[in-house]
């Protein structure tokens, strides 16, 4: 069975926020409300600037299923972290634990009251039946139940995010790497994300297993 | 340090909530700190191409970089570092939190609770409530005027509430969850978080008025030591230690409970109940500590209270409840402030409207 994760390459992201609007345009997600978002370090410094999408990265110990009060999450058979909108009751918790700021709440009403929580899916859709139109209504796209991958991944024009099963995503990165002579090989979120030794909570998490043959 | 910088950064945010211009996020020109990271970056791309290590560092600090997408905290790609207290690396601030949250203080502050109201429970079995020595006189004083139960009562309701909706919120998942199944319980936590969220502002301005009006009479007087050294004695032999007319132990509830813990509990409250003020992540995740934590004190405190004023002492409760005493009553646990009264230099011997006294002194 697949595990699925996201991979971005940040010597290939090219701050086009292809997948943002990829993102928007098949989940139609409401408005103030973006599952996937683009952030830039170093902006216009030559030399210097990098950019990386960010998303729910499905986390294999995530935070916000530990800490729904209600115990909305889910991870299906994929590894992908889902919620059951119906059972959400908008406390915030799971946007305080968080590491990558995934869970937003479209606000519901006056004075910041939370409406229920919106994340990306992995374009997996909800509880819901697949690819039924309650599904799509509240969680948008299930592209799984279609045999296709996140439209985010799929649109990217740089191929710079990878998103599916983590094993190819990873040997398709390690190769990459391997490539371009060992460089810009961090794997940036996989650490926090899918969970590797605390003590090098101080040094950028590597690509599992190191190229063959790459510099140091 | 920086944890203490930033809760002092949390309790001015607290302030600035009155003030609606209050806490614009700074426009994206890239700060100095930003400027020499961004320098550091070029020249390792010089000596070392493909080592993005600066960038890495910069991106772990938790600073906010450029994205398009509006919104607060979007340009942050990972929360910073953080550590509570007893942990023994740092992580992410949000998975801190977590930690924090549903290990200590879900498993110690739960258990603390139950240990508590076992003591008070096995205390009232053992050696039963404390009761008058003499007959009442039948004459009564009056204890607390109209305002004072006012106040007392919206804010006590208020707070049982809060206590039963918070505890649902944060225990329910382990407790209630496998009994009542996920729909149920989602519909019961949704009403628990909006009956806490709304009633939260009817207990701080209980709260405010109930501090106002006692807080004469909490002030520390003459006995209050003495009564500290007797207390636990009084509890065991019935014996008392003369006070005025609130204890030493009431004024230590007021001061630390009604005072320092119920405000530290609405302070942080509304600052978690208002998050459009761009309060940042891990401000909420300090706030939900030290609210959980001065909660879970406060409840301890409160089963004291409530004992104490319930079954605990016989006549408590009607005092608050009827706002009038025996005079035995007050003879016996406040004698200084009866002797004042006899002496009349309180004003509270005035019947007050809607006292029958032969009637309610059967209750």
């Amino acid at each position: 069975m697949a595990r699925m994760k996201f991979l971005c390459d940040a010597e290939r992201c090219i701050e086009c926020n292809g997948c943002v609007t990829a993102c928007k345009n098949e989940n139609e997600v409401p408005w103030g409300v973006n599952r996937r978002r683009v952030v830039t370090i170093n902006d216009g410094m030559v030399g210097a600037e990098k950019s990386i999408s960010v998303a729910c990265m499905h986390c294999s110990d995530a935070p916000c299923m530990a800490v729904c009060p209600v115990d909305c999450f889910y991870r299906t058979a994929d590894g992908v972290v889902l919620h059951d909108k119906d059972l959400c009751i908008g406390c915030g918790y799971c946007f305080y634990a968080c590491p990558f700021g995934a869970p937003q709440f479209p606000q519901a009403g006056a004075f910041g009251l939370r409406g229920k929580m919106d994340k990306c899916t992995f374009c997996a859709g909800g509880p819901e039946a697949d690819r039924s139109e309650a599904e799509f209504r509240k969680y948008g796209r299930n592209r799984l139940a279609e045999g296709k991958l996140p439209a985010c991944a799929e649109m990217c024009s740089t191929k710079a995010l990878l998103g599916g099963d983590g094993d190819v995503i990873a040997d398709i990165y390690r190769e990459r790497v391997a490539r371009r002579g060992s460089k810009g090989a961090e794997a940036w979120g996989w650490g926090a994300a899918y969970g590797q030794p605390p003590k090098g909570a101080g040094a950028p998490a590597p690509v599992p297993a190191a190229p063959a043959g790459g510099k140091s | 340090m920086r944890t203490i910088s930033r809760l002092t950064a949390g309790t001015a945010l607290a302030l600035a909530l009155a003030l609606p211009a209050a806490a614009q996020q700074a426009p994206a020109e890239p700060a100095a700190p930003q400027q020499a990271a961004a320098k550091a970056q070029q020249e390792r791309a010089r000596e070392q191409p493909g080592n993005n290590a600066p960038v890495w560092r910069e991106v772990r600090s938790g600073q906010p970089n450029y994205t398009s997408i509006p919104g607060r905290e979007t340009g942050v790609l990972i929360q910073p570092q953080a550590r509570f207290p007893g942990q023994e690396a740092m992580s992410t601030a949000g998975e801190a939190w977590r930690n924090f949250r549903n290990g200590p203080v879900t498993f110690y502050g739960g258990w603390l609770l139950v240990l508590v109201a076992a003591a008070i429970a096995a205390f009232y079995f053992a050696r039963g409530p404390l009761m008058l020595h003499d007959k009442p006189t039948g004459r009564l004083i009056q204890r607390f005027s109209v305002l004072e139960r006012w106040a007392h009562w919206t804010t006590a309701i208020a707070f049982v509430i809060m206590v039963v909706t918070g505890l649902i919120i944060l225990f329910g998942k382990h407790l209630l969850l496998p009994v009542l199944g996920y729909t149920l319980f989602s519909w019961l936590t949704a009403l628990s978080k909006n009956l806490h969220n709304f009633v939260a502002p009817l207990f701080i301005v209980g709260l405010v008025v109930m501090i106002l009006v006692y807080i004469k009479d909490n002030l520390p007087g003459k006995g209050d030591l003495a009564w500290f050294g007797g207390a636990l004695a009084m509890f065991w032999s019935g014996k008392h230690v003369p006070s005025g007319r609130f204890n030493a132990g009431e004024k230590a509830y007021f001061w630390v409970g009604v005072v320092a813990l119920c405000i530290a509990l609405s302070v942080t409250g509304v600052i978690m109940l208002f998050p459009n003020f761009e309060q940042l992540r891990t401000t909420m995740q300090q706030m939900n500590v030290i609210h959980s934590l001065s909660a879970i004190v406060m409840m301890v405190l409160a089963m004291g209270h409530i004992y104490v004023g319930t079954i605990g002492v016989e006549g408590a409760y009607r005092n608050m409840r009827d706002g009038v005493t025996d005079e035995t009553w007050a003879k016996e646990h406040h004698r200084y402030w009866y002797d004042e009264v006899k002496a009349g230099g309180v004003d509270a011997t005035a019947p007050p409207p809607g006292a029958q006294a032969p009637v309610q002194a059967q209750h």
